[in-house]
């Protein structure tokens, strides 16, 4: 089947009243989520993994993707009403965002925030039409070597792209390559650091590890004291912008889609660096960069549109390789697992009904977005008017409900509770916890993928420069370890440092 | 020498990376054309140590430890202590028993809130909560003593 009837296919899946609540209901709780600051969407996923239990595969991936993409459409409300990013995505909308409202433009700057994410998303779910089948062809072809190799590459990726020093995200990263080892070896049935807990020989699990490191560690890392909320809402009639502000926001939306889009097949928090990059090339390219921080229109529409288009670059790897490419992706392929639907090559030929289905509820869902943000952006708004005293405790309890109900299992909520102080302390010290949970993702398969390689080659390590996929990823991995290298040497002052430096200034 | 984060930070992984080595102990390492369960776990815990050795070599670009702020601690400390009561209690007092003290600790013992609000928003929310997935998503909650 072509592209075309596979995408029908899709529609006749995503159309169904019961996909259709579904979608729905993940926008709605992404929006929330994307508000709400402190929980940021890998909680949110997280917490109502356990709901998607009874439902059938389609429906929970749907709903599921919808958090994570609603996510990004909720953030920019608070950014550019309170100068509050309700997750960190929007913390360039904040700039010009806020400054748009402080001149009476926040209504503008919300439609354009909205229209952008729409445009962005849906040009994103386009290339993932086009581009996800063809990888998943190509990657057919990998062997244990190749996924090494690509595995590899997206560690040091993550490291490169990573607003903290190489060392550090390393680290991170293997730290949780160690966690990932816990419980039985796959190839000998060894136990590994269990210490006689029979459920540690299942392994750690994500959902654990990342509300703890994420939900619960946020929490402990924000005193209530200090989460103070003032909250405007503008009138519907004060949504249009005018016939300039259209006309500048054009160009941004375009750039941001686009660079959205690219970042967003790589590793790394790329809703994130998509947004900081976004707002650096517009602030270049501008005829009048002193605008920029004093409400420039391209400020809000260019960074809104490159965090959306990240979103949706993300689940290419995701789909069409198996790959995560952050936290979030790993979730979502945990919650893939869960039905027993390994994603991957396999996924497109193997499940259509679930890849065209899903992808087909990204167009619809990005349409519900726009319905849904535009003319209730005062309800959502009035969310924030729930005092964060009663809000906290509200979270905490969804993360004891959504650990313990994976697998009924009080071990892994202990094991939250631990992820938590974990991550409470390394906020403390500046660490990105999010390699973490990556490294934790990709373990069995980098270990497993490393020891078969090494297995069919007998022992000859040279099998990863003989085979020319896993040859080229190397070299990737070599010229990104060089540029590093080099930067750090020269001390350079790039974008990743003053990605550090925004993350740090705007987030309490 | 001004103590730093990193110093604090990277000898901290240092002593996990040999930890794991020590509890490694048992763990085979296989040759290379046959590797064993202690391969990779002895291979990335080398990784850990060397790179909280970097950590700690190029420590003078971190802040003075005395510099990192800890006024949040005893608040997350007590939210801690709170949230371990509860997962101790969870399965024998069950979700409607251990979250309405959850949530009326955490509200009015942590956060000083009037102890009537606290109990109504606990009350009020476990019961919604528990309707939002015993009824609405058919997702039983942990019944514990109570049976329901």
């Amino acid at each position: 089947m072509g592209t075309v009837e596979n995408l029908l296919l899709g529609f006749s899946v995503a159309l169904q009243p019961d996909v259709l609540w579904y979608a729905f209901l993940g926008c709605l709780v992404g929006t929330i989520v994307g508000v709400l600051p402190g929980i940021g969407p890998l909680s949110g996923i997280s917490i109502l993994l356990p709901a998607t239990f009874g439902l059938d595969t389609t429906k929970s991936v749907v709903m599921l993707a919808g958090i994570y993409y609603g996510s990004q459409y909720g953030g920019s409300t608070t950014s550019i009403l309170m100068r509050i990013p309700g997750e960190a995505a929007s913390v360039m909308t904040c700039i010009d965002g806020y400054a748009m409202a402080q001149k009476g433009r926040a209504g503008a700057a919300l439609c354009i925030a909205a229209v952008g994410s729409w445009i962005a998303g849906t040009f994103g779910v386009i290339m993932l039409t086009l581009i996800a089948p063809p990888l998943a062809s190509f990657a057919l072809r990998f062997g244990p070597p190749e996924y090494t190799a690509l595995l590899v590459l997206g560690l040091i990726f993550l490291a490169y792209m990573s607003s903290t020093s190489l060392p550090r995200t390393l680290l991170m990263a293997c730290f949780g390559l160690l966690l990932g080892t816990i419980g039985i070896d796959n190839m000998t049935g060894h136990f590994r650091y269990s210490f006689d807990i029979a459920e540690l020989g299942d392994g750690i699990g994500i959902v654990p590890v990342a509300i703890g490191l994420f939900g619960l560690g946020e929490i402990l890392s924000t005193p209530s004291a200090t989460v103070v909320s003032k909250v405007i809402a503008p009138k519907l009639r004060q949504l249009l912008p005018n016939r300039r502000e259209w006309r500048q926001s054009a160009m941004p939306i375009a750039r941001g889609s686009v660079l959205g889009f690219l970042i967003g097949l790589t590793p790394g928090s790329a809703h994130i660096i998509s947004s900081f990059l976004s707002y650096a090339i517009e602030r270049r390219v501008s005829k009048h960069p002193e605008e920029f921080g004093k409400g420039a229109v391209a400020g809000v529409a260019g960074p809104e549109s490159a965090n959306n288009a990240a979103s949706t670059g993300a689940f290419v790897p995701m789909l069409a390789l198996g790959l995560p490419t952050g936290p979030i992706t790993a979730v979502l392929i945990a919650a893939l697992m869960i039905h027993g639907v390994p994603p991957g090559p396999t996924l497109v030929n193997e499940h259509p009904n679930i890849f065209w289905g899903f992808v087909a509820s990204m167009y619809v869902g990005n349409l519900m977005l726009l319905a849904l943000n535009l003319p209730l952006v005062g309800i959502f708004v009035n969310i924030l008017r729930i005092p964060y005293a009663y809000l906290y405790p509200l979270v905490i309890m969804f993360c004891i409900i959504g650990v313990y109900e994976v697998s009924h299992s009080i071990v892994d909520v202990w094991i939250m509770l631990i992820m938590g102080m974990i991550g409470y302390g390394l906020r403390k010290f500046g660490f990105d916890p999010a390699p973490l949970v990556l490294g934790l993702v990709i373990a069995p398969t980098l270990e497993m993928s490393l020891r078969q390689s090494l297995i069919m080659s007998n022992g000859n390590w040279t099998i990863f420069l003989q085979r020319p996929i896993s040859l080229t990823l190397l070299v990737v991995c070599a010229a990104l370890l060089a540029l590093a290298a080099l930067s750090l040497i020269r001390s350079r002052r790039d974008w990743r440092s003053r990605l550090a430096e925004a993350e740090t200034g705007e987030n309490p | 020498m001004t103590l730093r984060s990193d110093h604090i930070a990277g000898g901290v992984f240092v002593a996990f990376g040999l930890l794991v080595f020590a509890l490694s102990g048992d763990l085979p390492v296989g040759t290379l054309s046959f590797p064993g369960a202690g391969m990779m776990p002895k291979l990335v815990a080398g990784l850990v140590i060397l790179f909280g050795l970097l950590l700690i070599l190029r420590a003078n670009e971190s802040a003075p430890f005395a510099t990192v702020r800890w006024e949040d601690l005893p608040h997350a400390a007590r939210i801690v202590a709170i949230t371990a009561a509860a997962i101790a209690l969870y399965q024998t007092l069950g979700f409607l028993v251990t979250m309405t003290l959850l949530l009326f600790a955490l509200t009015f013992g942590a956060e000083r809130r009037h102890p009537l609000a606290a109990a109504a928003f606990s009350i009020g929310v476990v019961a919604l909560t528990y309707l939002l997935f015993a009824v609405a998503l058919k997702t039983p909650l942990e019944p514990g003593i109570l049976g329901f």
